[in-house]
């Protein structure tokens, strides 16, 4: 990325920040941004990488709605969940319904929601609302989460890659990105230097941000502290995981009945907690929920192919009946039916489902062993000829 | 209004094809809906009971026969139960049509043979009718259909109906041990009866939609009697949800089933991993 890019970057010191957000909350506004909501006591917490931190105080963050400026915990590690919740809720009303008679009057919700803001935002985060806008608007449009999506600008905050578990730029991101976002915060020295990358990232500059910016006596010290900071994150994320997608992609998709795919869900609990952590998983259920006898409503919610109830059929029947076969199912959706149905890698490298994994699942084992397979151009392997044939 | 909100539509007829599987006629109440909506044959809906959920059924009536629509299903889970207790003048709610169809205007000229057992009758009944309600346009027609016992043939009125008419052959099996005394149909298995009928592969297409161990067994006689992979179509059954490609369960190797789907040559299928 050519720091030209980023010649016309605001510097906004913390102060500003928390006037701007107090500001934008007094309006009215929603403002979504990482902030501590509790400890690492609780089990839930597991992902949280501010936990392991060295010296860091044990505290769980997650994106929230503000109350106030006070709670933003901007660049205090990975939030527990993604940022998906805010655009495909973990539960949401679809239809309503209240029985008269022998009939029936259905409500739907509201699909134009108010404008909001999310700052701080971990660029992974950011990049997967853009990679599910594509199997949110391929064909029929889910207006619930473009809704959603029109509302809000998202600001990414440029990440010091977090951990081990970060893979972001082996699947095309990198930690300084903008994609699916409107602008970037670079941490400096007492603030951010702050820089639109879409005209809706410019209009809330305009109409918001520019008149809390200063234009500092250091400003050409600023934006060097500022490229630095992207240029060792990018350079720490290059010495971790590097795959080769489309060698991947095509590898799993001609050997669906490779051992390598057929065993991967041996440790696997089928709990679903990597789905839920998840910034591009986003299949759902669709579930009724009676309100008492005459009314009631019909919610979608997150659900996961990591379990055996997502594809049973009444009939008894299975499709995917052991865990090995559903684990397949979620390597072969992100690596191979994803791009080759919508041109992207369905991860975006955040390494949650590594973290939250009590199996110990680590997806970046998984995939340098596919990767290895895929390099080599491994031919699929059958029970009989497996260790048997020659060469 | 979202793309999961479905039309308000009245059962105006219950019919009971079996002791437990029953045909539900639905009217949609919004006039205009009822006006302008129209299918293909092989499409299908997600048909729902307001507090049990939504199911997924084909539209079992043809699209030459507007007005209304007709779905078939037999007593499994939580949604068909709650089905059975509706009532003509009852309201349900139906989402669709949804997915591809049957390409019933590219086979113009030609022979089609119907392959269908037990309740899988009922999306190939929906291509029949348009067939028939068209007749001028096709050539010959062979319908072979069984079912486990006698009490599990579904349509069976229409099945007199079509047995009655010298422009379509129909040959009703049910499968050994199921017949009663007083049966005078055929007793065996589709695959074999099939394969007794046999039906001439030249210039013609074959429809089959039924249990996976009658579609298992009739692949290979279709074949040996000539019939290309391309030239044979089946129906998907998957559990779905939102049938328009966005839940993600349908989802076979590269395929949605609700929007690549259901229908499928054997060619296609054969492509397939084995997940259905």
């Amino acid at each position: 990325m050519s720091d030209e890019r980023h010649a016309d970057e605001l510097y906004l010191t913390e102060e500003s920040l928390t006037r701007l957000v107090d500001e934008l909350l007094t309006a009215g506004t929603e403002v979504i941004a990482p902030a501590v909501t509790g400890s690492c006591a609780s089990p839930a917490a597991i992902a949280s990488a501010a936990c392991l931190r060295p010296g860091a105080a044990p505290e769980l963050i997650e994106y929230a709605a503000l109350h106030d400026a006070s709670q933003m915990a901007l660049g205090r590690g990975l939030p527990n969940l993604s940022l998906k919740g805010f655009f495909l809720p973990q539960e949401e009303a679809l239809v309503s319904w209240r029985r008269r008679g022998t009939g029936l009057e259905l409500r739907g919700p509201r699909v134009d929601a108010p404008s909001r803001i999310a700052l701080g935002v971990k660029p992974c985060d950011a990049a997967a609302l853009e990679i599910v806008d594509k199997v949110m608007n391929w064909d029929t449009k889910d207006e619930l989460w473009n809704g959603r999506r029109e509302a809000t600008t998202v600001f990414t905050l440029a990440c010091p890659v977090e951990d081990e578990s970060c893979f972001c730029a082996a699947v095309g991101g990198t930690p300084d990105g903008t994609r699916g976002a409107d602008g970037l915060f670079t941490p400096v020295e007492g603030g951010y230097m702050v820089q639109a990358t879409t005209d809706k990232g410019r209009a809330f500059i305009d109409s918001h941000l520019a008149a809390h910016a200063g234009e500092p006596a250091q400003s050409d010290s600023l934006r060097r502290q500022a490229a630095g900071f992207r240029s060792a994150a990018r350079e720490r994320i290059a010495g971790h995981l590097a795959i080769d997608g489309p060698a991947i992609r095509d590898w799993v998709a001609a050997n669906f009945d490779d051992p390598l795919l057929t065993s991967l869900g041996i440790r696997c609990n089928g709990c679903g907690a990597c789905t839920s952590v998840c910034p591009t998983c986003h299949c759902f259920d669709i579930v009724d929920e009676p309100d008492g006898v005459s009314c009631g409503t019909r919610r979608r919610c997150w659900d996961t192919c990591q379990t055996g109830r997502f594809t049973s059929h009444a009939s008894g029947h299975n499709p995917r009946e052991d865990q090995n076969v559903r684990f397949r199912q979620r390597i072969n959706h992100k690596f191979a039916i994803y791009p080759l149905r919508f041109g992207e890698i369905l991860c975006t490298g955040c390494g949650r489902c590594t973290r939250v994994c009590h199996a110990g699942q680590d997806l970046v084992e998984i995939l340098s062993e596919i990767d290895d397979a895929a390099r080599r151009g491994r031919p699929a392997v059958t029970a009989d000829s497996d260790g048997g044939g020659e060469g | 209004m979202t793309i999961y909100q479905p039309d308000l539509v009245t059962v105006v007829d219950v019919i009971d094809e079996t002791p437990d599987t029953r045909s539900l006629r639905l009217e949609f109440q919004d006039e205009a809906t009822r006006e302008a909506f129209g299918f293909h044959s092989g499409q299908f809906g997600e048909y729902s009971v307001f507090g049990a959920g939504e199911a997924t059924f084909c539209i079992a009536s043809p699209p030459t026969r507007p007005g209304a629509i007709e779905c078939c299903f037999k007593l499994v889970g939580k949604v068909t139960t709650a089905l059975r207790e509706v009532d003509i003048g009852d309201t349900i709610g139906f989402r669709g049509p949804y997915g591809n169809w049957f390409p019933v205007d590219e086979w113009r000229g030609k022979d089609v043979v119907f392959v269908a057992g037990g309740i899988g009758l009922a999306p190939v009944r929906c291509v029949i009718w348009n067939i028939l309600d068209r007749r001028d346009e096709f050539g010959d027609l062979t319908i072979v259909y069984g079912a486990r016992t006698v009490q599990d043939l579904v349509y069976k009125r229409e099945l007199q109906e079509w047995q009655a008419r010298d422009d379509v052959t129909t040959v009703v099996t049910v499968d050994p041990g199921g017949e009663t005394p007083e049966w005078e149909g055929r007793v065996g298995f589709v695959p074999t009866v099939l394969a007794e009928v046999a039906p001439s592969a030249a210039n013609a297409v074959a429809v089959i939609c039924g249990p996976p161990v009658m579609i298992k067994f009739s692949f290979p006689v279709l074949e040996k009697l000539g019939f290309a992979d391309d030239a044979v179509y089946t129906t998907l059954e998957m559990r779905m949800k939102c049938g328009v490609g966005k839940c993600g369960r349908c989802n076979i190797g590269s395929v949605y089933v609700c929007k690549d789907g259901p229908v499928f040559t054997a060619a296609q299928l054969k492509k397939l991993p084995a997940e259905y």
